[in-house]
């Protein structure tokens, strides 16, 4: 009795393997005949290339992915497999791949991240590869310079985005006013809107660092400055204090604001601008199609201006922005660096960014964008090239990100737990402290 | 022949190989590896390349004299771990004598309602919560503002640290009651009805009753009860990390458990974050070791 259950446990246990064994057998020979016809550039007929992109940045995502998807089988053989990453959890996830050995073959790095992972060993040096490409002129220098370590090149410019203030045209009407060109300005609009209609929030102020910055910059503070090689924080600078100084009058001062924007993050003042909440916000040269994409009312009704100088001009914004980097831990590294080569450059790079709103991370495609006369596109093409800054090129800078220097002295400003005093001193210390300095 | 019985005496360790082994491979090994973590100067590099420094106790000491952990994940944790503990056992126990009372069709329908709660997981239960109080549409802050409690024209409740937790501790409890109801309601059923009825003619209140039998009787159901709260209580992650701030922007609301992923992951300083994990594991066999010896102690006496 006990022998027959055991044989058939066992026949079970063989069935069940040899079903396993089939599985995978089929694919191969699938994907060896497929790969017979395309493999003119003679690798990997039949390998496939997982890749990490960052969810949300192209609306129509799928699509697009599919297309290169098919291109890059065409040209090499190989299928794709993309996975799509939350930027918000990203970062984690990409020390917690970097651990288990699970990373991708390729991936999409935001550029404060790339000297990081790249200083821990975790990402190739590409600059061989973009050299001999002939890339290296042809790509952004400002990206370039994010991903570049001691002559060591861990991220090929894929993409670049900056922020400006988009305004709702409709609200700022109804309220008599135009677009805010200074400070000064920027209050009378805010407190005009919420004169016209107490129930919008006229300029929410979450605690986000790309939502901050302009304002520390734009008072001619500094983030964090460089001295030899070692890196200081200038959060608690005259010039920094007086800007944070004037952007939490906004809040508690001129009540343009929201209590609840003090734990939003840039989503979410986001969808209060969607849901016709908010009259003006700092948002991204990406945004405004997901915006109408959220809520097709406010088509024709967005506009967009550089932010404001404290006394006219612009003040700076983050040019951010994302490289492809190839993953250490690759097992082919030259196919890894086709694909990198097929989206940083030529017409899927210039399709990527036409259905995302972030400039390409290439000269030629950048003058095409700025000579174009969209109303939605050319104010952010006037901060990009006009006013724009970079945060610190250091590979602590992931740290002082991943500790949310910034967000956390924002999140005890606007609930009124420090002065601006206390919390950019607060600020600093943690800085200088993950810095060394 | 000598063979069976040095069988006999090697089977215990056969019928515990399979156990031990899972235990090792997904709880020792682990445990181990968090140790040698915290002796070591582990960052992103040394993850990638290998080779970390041991640097002996300089993590625990960066920890144990930080004012982060004496003013804020301390209190944060112990305090809220309490709290917890002590409204889950309590409500938990309310409602498990109400069942005991209802019949039929109402203490199925309880049942359900209890079972809902405890099944929805913490991360959907989290965001329900959070939604609820939210700072401009929130139901509860909604309420609350009408009761004259709060103003919602300057206050975000997920800024204040009291009011942080008490929204934590509403969802904690809210989670966790269904589990202490269930065991203590097991535990009620057992109890002799004849010793209620002798109670009651000799006069006895319903407190009284609960005191004098039904404590004494289910001590033991209680003590489990507690223990598993108590750990459970204090090493709550998600409920924290998953509200706004709790991923360590909000720095006054950090506990033990999202103060060390924080520092390990965020922030790649897993030495130091190791270092608080095994603080925490420390701190709660502590607790429990205590609360055990107190029992049992009593039980000798």
């Amino acid at each position: 009795m006990s022998r027959t259950t055991r044989s058939t446990r066992l026949l079970a246990l063989v069935a069940g393997a040899s079903l396993v064994l089939t599985a995978c057998g089929g694919d191969a020979t699938e994907d060896g005949g497929d790969g017979a016809e395309g493999t003119a550039g003679g690798q990997g007929g039949g390998d496939a290339l997982t890749v990490w992109i960052m969810e949300g940045t192209n609306p129509d995502a799928t699509p697009f992915f599919e297309e290169v998807s098919t291109a890059f089988e065409e040209q090499t053989g190989a299928t794709l497999d993309v996975q799509f990453v939350p930027w918000a959890s990203a970062h984690d996830q990409f020390t917690n791949a970097i651990a288990g050995g699970t990373g991708p073959d390729v991936a999409e790095v935001g550029t404060t991240w790339t000297p990081e992972f790249g200083d821990a060993g975790a990402l190739m040096d590409l600059s061989d590869q973009i050299g001999e490409a002939g890339l290296a002129e042809q790509y952004l220098p400002s990206l370039m310079e994010a991903g570049t370590l001691d002559e060591s090149v861990y991220g090929a410019p894929w993409y670049a985005g900056v922020r400006s203030l988009v305004y709702n045209t409709e609200m700022l009407e109804a309220a008599g006013v135009e677009a805010p060109t200074t400070w000064d300005e920027l209050v009378e609009v805010g407190t005009a809107l919420k004169e016209a209609d107490p129930d919008v929030i006229p300029f929410p102020v979450p605690a986000s660092v790309h939502t901050t910055t302009p304002f520390i910059w734009g008072a001619g503070g500094e983030v964090a400055v460089q001295e030899g090689d070692t890196w200081t924080s200038g959060l608690d600078s005259a010039e920094s204090r007086e800007g944070l100084d004037y952007l939490v009058s906004l809040v508690d001062e001129h009540g343009l604001s929201t209590p609840a924007a003090s734990t939003w993050n840039e989503a979410d003042t986001r969808d209060a601008f969607a849901q016709e909440d908010a009259a003006m916000i700092i948002s991204g040269s990406w945004t405004p199609k997901s915006i109408i994409e959220a809520n097709a009312d406010l088509e024709g009704k967005l506009g967009v201006v550089p932010i404001p100088g404290q006394d006219g001009g612009m003040a700076p914004s983050f040019a951010g922005g994302s490289h492809l980097s190839v993953f250490e831990t690759t097992d082919q590294p030259d196919l890894a660096w086709q694909f990198v080569e097929m989206m940083t450059s030529g017409e899927f790079a210039q399709k990527w960014g036409e259905q995302t709103g972030f400039f390409p991370g290439t000269n030629d495609l950048l003058s095409e964008l700025e000579e174009a006369d969209d109303p939605l596109v050319a104010p952010f093409a006037t901060q990009m090239k006009d006013a724009s800054k970079t945060l610190p090129v250091t590979p602590m800078w992931g740290q002082v990100e991943g500790a949310q220097v910034l967000p956390a002295m924002m999140g005890t400003l606007l609930s009124g737990d420090a002065t601006v005093e206390e919390a950019t001193q607060t600020a600093a210390d943690e800085m200088n402290e993950i810095f060394g300095s | 022949m000598s063979a069976p019985s040095l069988g006999s005496a090697r089977r215990p360790w056969w019928l515990l190989a399979p156990t031990l082994l899972v235990l090792g491979v997904l709880l020792l090994w682990p445990i181990v590896r968090v140790v040698v973590l915290s002796l070591q100067d582990f960052g992103l590099r040394e993850l990638v390349r290998g080779g970390a420094e041991f640097i002996a106790l300089d993590n625990y000491v960066a920890v144990l004299t930080n004012e982060r952990l004496w003013r804020i994940a301390l209190p944060n944790t112990v305090v809220f771990a309490a709290a917890c503990v002590v409204l889950t056992v309590v409500v938990g126990t309310l409602i498990a004598l109400v069942l005991h009372q209802l019949s039929g069709v109402w203490r199925t329908l309880v049942t359900m309602a209890i079972m809902a709660a405890w099944a929805v997981p913490a991360v959907t239960g989290t965001y329900v919560w959070v939604y609820l109080f939210d700072a401009r549409e929130g139901f509860l802050t909604g309420l609350l503002a009408q009761a004259g409690l709060i103003d919602l024209a300057t206050q975000n409740l997920f800024s204040d640290r009291g009011w942080f937790y008490a929204i934590a501790t509403l969802n904690v409890v809210h989670h966790g009651f269904p589990f202490v109801a269930v065991t203590v309601l097991a535990g009620l059923t057992t109890i002799p009805q004849e010793l209620h009825e002798a109670a009651m003619i000799d006069g006895a209140t319903a407190w009284q009753r609960f005191r004098q039998i039904t404590l004494p009787l289910l001590k033991p159901v209680f003590a489990i009860v507690t223990i598993l709260s108590t750990i459970w209580d204090f090493k709550v992650f998600t409920q924290i990390y998953l509200m706004p701030g709790g991923d360590g922007a909000n720095r006054s609301v950090l506990n033990l458990g999202t103060w060390s992923y924080v520092t390990a992951m965020s922030q790649n300083n897993y030495g130091m974050g190791a270092a608080i994990a095994v603080l925490l594991t420390l701190l709660l066999l502590a607790v429990t070791v205590i609360y055990l010896r107190t029992l049992f102690r009593e039980e000798e006496l």
